[in-house]
């Protein structure tokens, strides 16, 4: 009898060692594999075509020396921190507008979410056009007051062009996961509240955000995650000018790995982005199990 | 009437008969074809193999030149059907990663398009094959040499053997609006730009300006390519008396004469204010869209097909309001412009056969050079012979210009590392034009970058 159930533990085990087998091997092959390989490659001098040469730590001490890397990092770590925090408060306020029921909020929400879906290629170019001096954003802030500005080829206006393009891309699909979060809010805990007197931002305070604080820190992991990888919006419309000042890490593996034909630095650049990501992670998991803790 | 001459002309040759005499003048009609026909691409095919072979070509795609290549090609494989060629063409910057992806997966391509300034990349790593220039059509490498502009055979050898096939080659001009200078009283031959003070006067003269907006541009740098930004420095760096290089292979762009050249580069905009580096609509297929849209008067740029202004300004193509003249000078008798072309390489990891049918192939394509000139002009032929003073061809507007460019042009600097050293350039320029650094501070920088950029090149 005991063996049977023995047999029987292990059969099951199998099989469900079976299942899950084309996924393992997937993941393997096309994820962890690569992976391992790319670390293994930053302690190589590889340049795609003669065979990689093991040199150690070399990349690694180079590329904290190389200005240029220093620079990008500095540009991803400050991308990181603010376009999800930009990210997160828009959306939400974008949420909370919708979640009025005001008068066509959700033709609103229909076309705020078209952001999403244009092809990224078109909204940057068209962005290029926006920001150009005589671009529209200058022409509606010269009423304010404002001069001249040269958003993408200004060091200091050029990241924060391409974070209100991220903003302005992403900001609608997290408000989304927003505004489902509100309506799961049952209605009579704020009625309940009213009684009781408080007021519309004690409410929010008190109520909204600790019930949707989930949904905030899934926000805050998942754009942190897609802002660390950001390639595209620097590629397109500055190229990580100007003088580097919009050159992400992304970007540099990008150009390390196939333009300049490193592959061993760029892995090594690859790994720093990991570590950070891996970090950044940590960091907003453990700060999350406090809260939810308290 | 034609068949009676033709049958006169048979008769004649079937009425002639062998005498020593004819004979030897016979031999030596033949040495003397032998000998000039290196220069007009006639010799017979080299040796191609009877039996059935496939090759691999990729191109870089152009507008005017990859459909003309395909044309050619498909005579070529009309005349040997055991031939077959996958020919494929890729955007220009796509066709280097391919490459290069193709060399580490062991599917490289038996033979590419590139540009001339990527050479040392290629042979640094030994992955394309010398070329035997008989197999091209020519008698020596003493005649190919004469045949082809100074500027490419320096570049394109390495330890005395040549390494590439040039199809195009040309160099950058100053292209003005002769409208705009007329405009403001300016005679476009006579007061043409010399010398790069001349130009900022010049520029400043054509100017005009709304508040901080530039209604017209004087004069443009490009600032949308590092590849631009290398080409249009080059010239200037070199007429300063500078290097990219010194004698131990440093970088010495910091030198005093690479101060001279930076700060002659960001004279227009610094000096003169005639120039608006944040206000462009150049586009990476179209660099010279603001000279086309006539939103500034002059651009130093490579040959404009008339078809790239009409498509753009069709007005100007038509009324001819625009010319062509030699750069600048530092010195005004020591006018010229970066050179540069489009060449055909042989991987080295392409069988003795495929190598030997693609040098056969090479020397067919480009053989009709008038053919060549029709389909791809303003971009000139990189051979010499044959070709400018065809009655289909010297007619061509500012031809002599052209040619001028292309034949006095410098080189671009051959480095190992010569994609990585254009965009440490590029963010050099972007610092100094856009932000206003420090041009000594900037080009130190630039100068350390570009030989730990090296250095680490050779760590493998």
């Amino acid at each position: 009898m005991i063996k049977w159930q023995i047999n029987y533990r292990l059969r099951l085990m199998l099989w469900g060692i079976l299942f899950i087998s084309p996924t393992i091997c997937f993941f393997i092959i096309f994820k962890y594999g690569p992976m391992l390989w790319a670390m293994w490659l930053s302690f190589t001098a590889y340049d795609m075509v003669s065979t990689p040469k093991f040199i150690g730590l070399y990349n690694y001490s180079s590329i904290f020396q190389d200005p240029t890397f220093i620079q990008s990092l500095e540009n991803t770590l400050l991308y990181i921190v603010v376009a999800p925090a930009a990210i997160t408060v828009v959306s939400l306020g974008l949420a909370m507008a919708i979640n009025t029921k005001v008068r066509g909020a959700r033709i609103f929400m229909s076309s705020m979410f078209l952001t999403n879906i244009l092809p990224i290629l078109a909204c940057c170019l068209i962005w290029r056009f926006l920001f150009h001096p005589h671009g529209l954003v200058n022409q509606l802030l010269n009423p304010l007051g404002f001069g001249r500005i040269d958003w993408l080829t200004n060091q200091y206006t050029a990241m924060p062009a391409i974070i209100i393009v991220t903003v302005w891309r992403f900001a609608p699909y997290f408000m989304l996961v927003f505004l489902a979060g509100l309506l799961a809010i049952p209605n009579e805990i704020y009625e309940a509240a009213a009684i009781d007197g408080s007021t519309g931002t004690s409410r929010f305070w008190y109520i909204t955000l600790p019930l949707i604080a989930p949904i905030m820190f899934f926000i805050i992991v998942v754009s942190s995650l897609l802002c660390a990888r950001i390639f595209l919006f620097p590629y397109i419309i500055t190229g990580g000018g100007p003088g580097g000042a919009t050159r992400v890490l992304s970007l540099l593996i990008y150009e390390t790995g196939f333009f300049y034909m490193k592959m061993g630095r760029a892995a090594a650049v690859s790994v720093v982005l990991f570590v950070i990501v891996m970090v950044l992670t940590i960091i907003q998991m453990r700060a999350f199990a406090k809260t939810e803790e308290h | 009437m034609r068949k009676s001459k033709k049958m006169d002309k048979s008769s004649v040759f079937e009425d002639k008969k062998v005498t020593r005499r004819s004979f030897l003048r016979g031999i030596g009609a033949l040495g003397l074809g032998v000998a000039a026909s290196p220069m007009m691409g006639k010799l017979a095919s080299a040796a191609v193999p009877k039996g059935p072979l496939k090759l691999t070509y990729w191109d870089s795609e152009n507008p005017q030149m990859t459909p003309w290549r395909k044309k050619r090609l498909a005579m070529y494989l009309e005349k040997h059907k055991n031939i077959t060629v996958d020919f494929q063409s890729f955007p220009f910057t796509d066709v280097g990663k391919k490459v290069s992806v193709g060399f580490a997966t062991g599917t490289a391509p038996d033979g590419f398009t590139t540009i001339d300034f990527f050479i040392p990349s290629f042979t640094s790593r030994g992955l394309i094959a010398p070329l035997d220039v008989q197999q091209l059509g020519y008698s020596s490498l003493k005649a190919f040499s004469d045949d082809h502009p100074a500027a490419f055979v320096a570049g394109a050898m390495k330890d005395g053997k040549l390494y590439a096939y040039p199809q195009w080659w040309y160099g950058f001009l100053n292209y003005i609006n002769t409208k705009q200078f007329k405009e403001v009283g300016l005679d476009p031959v006579r007061d043409q730009p010399q010398t790069w003070e001349q130009l900022g006067e010049v520029a400043k003269k054509l100017t005009i300006k709304q508040g901080d907006k530039f209604i017209r541009q004087g004069f443009k740098f490009a600032m949308h390519a590092a590849a631009w930004t290398v080409i249009q420095f080059n010239p200037i760096l070199i007429q300063c008396g500078g290097a990219w290089f010194d004698k131990n292979g440093k970088c010495s762009i910091n030198s005093e004469a690479g101060v001279r050249a930076m700060t002659i580069r960001a004279s227009i905009i610094r000096q003169y204010a005639a120039e608006d580096p944040a206000d462009t609509v150049a586009t990476h297929p179209l660099p010279m869209m603001d000279w086309l849209r006539e939103r500034c008067s002059m651009f130093y740029s490579h040959p404009i097909p008339p078809a790239a202004i009409r498509s753009q300004n069709p007005i100007m193509e038509a009324e001819g309001y625009y010319m062509p003249v030699q750069s600048p000078g530092v010195d005004p008798n020591k006018r010229y412009a970066s050179c540069y072309g489009v060449i055909s390489v042989i991987s080295a990891t392409a069988s003795r056969d495929k190598q030997e049918v693609l040098h056969d192939l090479l020397r067919f394509m480009y053989s009709d050079v008038i053919d060549a000139w029709g389909a791809t002009k303003p971009f000139l032929p990189a051979r010499k012979s044959g070709w400018a003073d065809h009655p289909d061809v010297k007619n061509f507007p500012h031809l002599q210009e052209l040619i001028k460019s292309r034949d006095n042009g410098v080189l671009l600097p051959r480095s190992v590392v010569y994609a990585e050293m254009t965009d440490i350039m590029h963010r050099a320029v972007q610092k100094v034009v856009l932000t206003n650094a420090n041009i000594k501070a900037t080009l130190d920088t630039a100068a350390e970058e570009i030989d730990r950029a090296t250095e680490d090149f050779y760590k493998k």
